[in-house]
């Protein structure tokens, strides 16, 4: 139970949960919208938790079933190997800013546009999934380099 | 039923991408820099069995089970800031090697690292509706 799921089983799995959710609610599956249903609840008053509120719920929820049998992460990556804690947590939240006004402003991340999106031949979701694959490779390889 | 089926779906997207290792930095990293192919074909699987599930669902004229509406979408155009925010975004990815669905994943799992990044994650989030919100007032 504790080796990573094949590619050949796992990818599927996720891409039938975007068929499932437009399949019993006719609605898309994104991880960001998710996300910001929780902030509007606060934000801007949103009265009630909707599809995505619920989905966001469900994502923690995964991650707790997978803690109780999975492998728990020794550190964080290249960052806990590069840098002391604090700058690790600074570098993390200006990251998170990053993710959440980026990926609102593109209109999903790699589960709206990355998967939902492509996947219905959105050509904003094509253009998006392009630019953030091709940046996020470019910024490794930069990290990479500077290491 | 709605909340249950939404959390349901929710419930495996999480446990599916915890155990193919997106909720594990090394495993992101590892793929954007094309050490280990999983990565690129774990996305491609899953984009190519999503596309293939959702024109089932248009050629069978699906309607949710659910709510009864026909299963429909609308696709749209690029603009500038579609390509802004993927950079942005990009640069999150690849700096922390976490996308916001892994991120609510980890804080199930118990990663303590992750409380930082939900911090800015819903930070950003917020400064993009404050400022939509003025935008539109």
């Amino acid at each position: 139970m504790h080796q990573q799921l094949a590619w050949y089983v796992g990818g599927p799995l996720l891409g039938l949960c975007v068929v499932a959710l437009r399949w019993l609610l006719n609605e898309r599956l994104g991880a960001t919208a998710a996300w910001s249903e929780a902030v509007e609840l606060v934000a801007v008053g949103r009265r009630r938790l909707g599809t995505g509120g619920w989905l966001l719920l469900g994502l923690i929820a995964g991650g707790v079933v997978f803690g109780a049998f999975g492998p728990g992460l020794d550190g964080y990556g290249w960052l806990t190997d590069t840098f002391s804690a604090p700058v690790v947590v600074l570098v993390l939240v200006l990251s998170g800013v990053l993710i959440g006004y980026g990926a609102k402003l593109a209109g999903g991340c790699t589960s709206g546009n990355g998967l939902s999106g492509n996947a219905v031949l959105s050509p904003a979701s094509l253009v998006a999934t392009a630019t953030f694959f091709g940046t996020a490779i470019a910024v490794s390889f930069l990290i990479e380099a500077l290491l | 039923m709605r909340a249950a089926a939404a959390f349901a779906v929710g419930l495996v997207f999480g446990l599916v991408l915890s155990w193919s290792g997106m909720t594990s930095p090394d495993v992101l990293r590892d793929g954007l820099l094309f050490r280990d192919p999983y990565l690129m074909l774990f996305f491609a699987s899953a984009l190519a069995t999503a596309f293939v599930g959702l024109r089932v669902l248009k050629l069978v004229q699906a309607r949710a089970l659910l709510t009864g509406e026909p299963v429909a979408w609308t696709t749209v155009r690029p603009a500038r800031h579609h390509v802004v925010g993927s950079v942005l975004f990009g640069v999150g990815w690849a700096v922390a090697d976490v996308c916001p669905g892994p991120i609510a994943a980890q804080l199930g799992q118990g990663v303590a690292w992750s409380l930082a990044t939900t911090g800015g994650l819903v930070l950003g989030v917020w400064l993009f509706l404050q400022r939509a919100e003025s935008a539109e007032g």
